[in-house]
């Protein structure tokens, strides 16, 4: 049976409150998820003040403000700030994106920034993504073929555009974790995201291994737990469509 | 070893969209429908028992309670045929487009209220 509630040691509880020093009358309330691994106590949801007038535009700047100037103990992932890493990928008021690419004037209200959902927190913003990282090299996502001669491998402009969509995906786990199905099938069920990257592998015209690629994910658990609940293609902050790809993966299996 | 970490909130969290509220709904007018055709069996079935039987299930269906319980049960069918359309144009791989789920979505969210009154209407003067 799906467990709707969080187990008791993962209620969110009310955290501390960072009154704004600065004495700017542009100040924007942030409540931030945190979780410190080494004390024993339940995530709390800590409140910063932020003062607005000296912030870049980014959620991602609001973050490092709140680090830089604030509480440097908040932790969370960031790397290339530029959408192209998937770092920093996070929940905020209720939807998954980049941290870096969500202007912070797109959100109303209050800033909720959370983890991204379901997923077994390390610390604060953190989340523990090894279970997609093991589906996702369970779909051997490299190119298998016979040939060994070394020159390029070609592919008509046809083949090479069927690619699109696919190629550009960074990994950054936002539909995944915004997956109901995911949520209470994550286990077993693919996901978007390496549903996708199966995809990818299956539709590239150089790949000799189709049939072996279709059969392996044709599977009740594995593919068909998709229900298109289309959160993933809401969630994609490259707005790309995994929802597509795995409807063409079940299209693919039903016509083959 | 056994992660005691905690679980980020999840469905708590999450904000609603067109096509999520549609996939809920359509899961729970599934079941309200598996219910509701074993419902229907039974009651053709207790036609079978005599005239008195039958009296008791038409009492009971044109009460104020009978025609609401009706009315729920003809949007939930409604809803699942609305929404059955929509899933098997997906299925061929139509309508992917956020736009396009999104419109689509709205339809299946709204599309049986009206059909709901139709079918009602065309119901009441027929009979």
């Amino acid at each position: 049976m799906v467990q709707f509630n969080l187990p008791a040691n993962s209620k969110v509880e009310k955290g501390k409150y960072y009154k704004d020093n600065t004495g700017s009358k542009n100040i924007r309330k942030v409540n931030v998820y945190r979780w410190d691994p080494s004390k024993n106590e339940n995530p709390r949801l800590d409140t910063y003040e932020v003062d607005m007038d000296n912030c870049s535009s980014k959620v991602l700047d609001v973050l490092n403000k709140i680090k830089n100037e604030i509480d440097p103990s908040v932790a969370y992932r960031r790397s290339c700030a530029h959408g192209v890493c998937g770092s920093c990928a996070m929940n905020m008021n209720g939807k998954n994106g980049l941290a870096c690419t969500k202007a912070h004037s797109e959100l109303d209200g209050d800033i909720d920034i959370y983890p991204l959902p379901h997923l077994k927190v390390l610390k604060d913003l953190i989340g523990d993504l090894s279970t997609l990282y093991k589906q996702y090299e369970s779909v051997e996502p490299w190119l298998k073929t016979s040939k060994v001669n070394h020159k390029e491998n070609i592919q008509t402009k046809d083949d090479r555009a069927k690619l699109d969509g696919l190629y550009e995906c960074i990994m950054c786990a936002c539909c995944s974790t915004s997956c109901p199905s995911y949520w209470w099938n994550g286990e077993k069920y693919l996901g978007p995201a390496v549903l996708l990257q199966a995809y990818r592998w299956i539709i590239d015209s150089r790949d000799e291994d189709r049939k072996e690629r279709l059969k392996k994910v044709a599977d009740e658990l594995k593919l068909y737990r998709c229900h298109t609940i289309l959160n993933c293609t809401n969630a994609c902050p490259k707005g790309l469509n995994p929802a597509k790809a795995i409807a063409e993966i079940k299209k693919m299996l039903a016509t083959a | 070893m056994e992660n005691n970490n905690p679980l980020s909130p999840h469905i708590q969290i999450y904000n609603w969209h067109i096509s999520s509220l549609v996939s809920i709904s359509h899961r729970v007018t599934g079941i309200i429908n598996f219910f509701t055709i074993t419902l229907i069996g039974l009651w053709i079935a207790s036609l079978l028992l005599g005239e008195q039987n039958y009296a008791f299930t038409s009492l009971f269906l044109t009460s104020f309670f009978g025609k609401f319980a009706c009315l729920g049960i003809i949007w939930s069918f409604t809803f699942q045929i609305f929404s059955e359309i929509r899933h098997l144009i997906m299925d061929l791989g139509y309508g992917f487009e956020q736009k396009t789920t999104q419109i689509t979505g709205l339809i299946v969210l709204i599309g049986p209220f009206p059909t709901t009154i139709l079918i009602f209407l065309i119901g009441q003067h027929l009979l």
